[in-house]
């Protein structure tokens, strides 16, 4: 299987999840509402609701690394210029795959002391499946990350092609 | 870690190119594993993590964005753009004031200025270009006006600030109603002088039965903000309970009314809506690990005491801070400074006697000026990316929309009156 296949299986796997978190999200909300009209309440919308929320945002989060959306500041680095700036765009890297092994590993160890620990309002669901989002997650930014890179490298020359024709541009104006 | 060398660290990451979330959540973890617990403190990152994206008004953002994303692809922003040119189009600089009003028309419907720029910005800066309008005020208005609407509700830096601050998000928003108003207003005027230096075209003339046609044509799109807005202001929904009828409002609009909204656009819609959530819930995730570091050293009180022993005048003090902000805001996003530097400085707004939420609108305003500054700029460089313009460039053009932003900032904090008014009269 080719890089650029595997990619594509990844991507349209986190987007499957994303898309069903976010359907999740707005139904249980609206599905809240109506049913507190009502007068029935549901007891274990809010942590639930909070939890999606939560599992929208670290698979979320994988899905903008695949696509390299997170805020930066990417200007700096492109205005140096060659093998410095592969170095730097490197070292960046290299800090974010840090953390993220950290925070799996941090993940892993709040889920080894969980235990029996449940949800207050929904009794039958372990808190550890909740809290799996961390290291799943955090594995999930990496794998993205590495994915991304090579693009990432080639994108910030592409950028920086661009950013200098718009400058000419404008001093043509 | 020194206060100092966690700026140090951060800056040298955000410089170098690590986002700025990830940025926020490595300073935070070296400060946690070189402290006194060492390693055995690195759990607790899993678990702030965790906790710190799962606060319940927080669901109000992804719902806003999601609603926003769905208006956004069945051509409400079009709609809205026709409108605002039969309204306001025959002015000098025409297109600048239709980017301006139809700004503030969308921030009713979407809570974030990077959506508003993306949505508008990529019909209007176009038109303007095509008209002879330069990039770089093409890009500068659409930014600017962007930034404006963070101020006119839904807003998601008021809801981060609700939370963090516990005042009332509904309150928040109605604070932010009458300056919004009065700063388009400014800036129309500002684009209306530069307009007139630069020569800059009218569009048609205005004609009543095209303003009628329009309307009736945008009539569904205006009714958003009323459902959404008039169920949150009458206490009838929650503003988490709005963002989620704002859902639905949408795709009944957008697929029974206009018939615009298929299955592709609304996973299109879904897909966009679910990763600028989690960009902003990352920001609020890897904030809240060093805020909570922070607090845990005391940091809040610190920086209380520090101030308070320089001044104990409120209106000093709120300059202090209006200083903080501006500087925090030129390096930080909005959630992540919230987060960081809200709980930081609550202690000093209490002690100072000053209204959370009249604080909350000087909040938000300040780091949507940050929005505008780089290097950290989200919304400029938006803007700056549809434009295919330098960010520098835009930049020297946007110091006259800065300076309305700037003017609307001073008028809030030292004119209370002006975002409290609503406030008093409706809710207090």
């Amino acid at each position: 299987m080719t890089v650029t296949r595997a990619r594509e299986i990844f991507r349209k796997s986190l987007e499957g999840i994303v898309l069903s978190l976010m359907a999740s999200l707005a139904i249980v909300v609206v599905v809240a509402v109506i049913f507190r009209k009502a007068g029935a309440s549901l007891v274990w919308y809010d942590e639930v609701a909070s939890i999606l929320l939560a599992w929208l945002t670290y698979y979320g989060a994988a899905l903008a690394a695949l696509h390299r959306a997170h805020i930066g500041m990417p200007t700096l680095v492109q205005r140096l210029s060659g093998r410095m700036r592969v170095t730097v765009v490197l070292v960046a890297e290299a800090c974010v795959l840090i953390f993220f092994v950290a925070l799996t590993w941090a993940g892993l160890r709040v889920l080894s002391v969980l235990g029996g620990t449940t949800l207050v309002s929904l009794p039958w669901v372990p808190m550890a499946v909740a809290q799996s989002v961390i290291p799943i997650g955090a594995v999930l930014f990496i794998v993205a990350q590495l994915m991304s890179l090579p693009d990432a490298l080639l994108d910030t020359t592409e950028v920086k092609d661009d950013s200098i024709k718009s400058t000419q541009e404008v001093a043509e104006r | 870690m020194s206060l100092l060398a966690i700026g140090a660290v951060l800056l040298v990451l955000v410089l170098i190119g690590v986002p700025i979330a990830i940025s926020l959540g490595i300073v935070a973890v070296v400060a946690m594993i070189t402290g006194p617990s060492g390693v055995a403190s690195l759990p607790n990152a899993g678990l702030v993590m965790f906790s710190g994206a799962t606060s319940f008004p927080l669901i109000a953002i992804p719902l806003f964005i999601l609603a926003g994303a769905i208006m956004n692809a069945t051509g409400i922003s079009r709609r809205l753009i026709a409108l605002a040119s039969a309204l306001v189009g025959f002015i000098r600089g025409g297109l600048s004031m239709v980017t301006i009003s139809a700004s503030l028309f969308f921030a009713e419907i979407s809570g974030s200025a990077v959506a508003d720029v993306a949505a508008l910005g990529s019909i209007l800066i176009p038109a303007m270009k095509k008209k002879g309008y330069s990039r770089s005020f093409a890009a500068a208005v659409t930014s600017s006006s962007a930034t404006l609407a963070v101020i006119i509700p839904p807003s998601i830096p008021m809801i981060i600030y609700g939370v963090m601050s516990g005042s009332s998000i509904v309150e928040l928003f109605v604070a932010g109603i009458v300056p919004g108003v009065l700063g388009g207003l400014l800036m129309m005027l500002v684009a209306y002088l530069l307009a007139r230096r630069h020569d800059f075209p009218r569009e048609q003339a205005f004609q009543l039965d095209r303003v009628w046609s329009t309307l009736k044509d945008a009539g569904w799109a205006l009714l958003l903000p009323l459902i959404i807005l008039g169920g949150i202001f009458t206490g009838w929904v929650t503003a988490t309970e709005g963002a989620g009828l704002a859902v639905v409002a949408s795709v009944l609009i957008g697929g029974i009314v206009y018939r615009e909204l298929d299955w592709s656009q609304l996973k299109k819609a879904m897909l966009e809506g679910g990763s600028q959530t989690a960009v902003v819930m990352l920001l609020v995730a890897a904030s809240a690990l060093l805020g909570d570091y922070l607090t845990e050293v005391r940091v809040p009180q610190q920086v209380a005491e520090g101030i308070m022993g320089l001044t104990q005048e409120r209106w000093t003090i709120l300059l202090l801070l209006n200083a903080f902000f501006l500087v925090i805001g030129l390096f930080l996003h909005s959630a992540a400074a919230i987060i960081l530097v809200v709980p930081i400085v609550m202690p000093l707004v209490q002690a100072a006697g000053i209204d959370p939420v009249h604080f909350g609108l000087i909040v938000t305003l300040n780091l949507g000026i940050g929005q505008q500054t780089p290097p950290v700029a989200s919304v400029l460089v938006t803007a700056c990316s549809v434009a295919k313009a330098d960010i520098w460039e835009v930049s020297k053009v946007n110091l006259y929309f800065i300076s309305v932003l700037v003017t609307m900032l001073l008028l809030v904090t030292y004119v209370p009156i002006v975002p409290m008014a609503l406030v008093e009269m409706f809710y207090r």
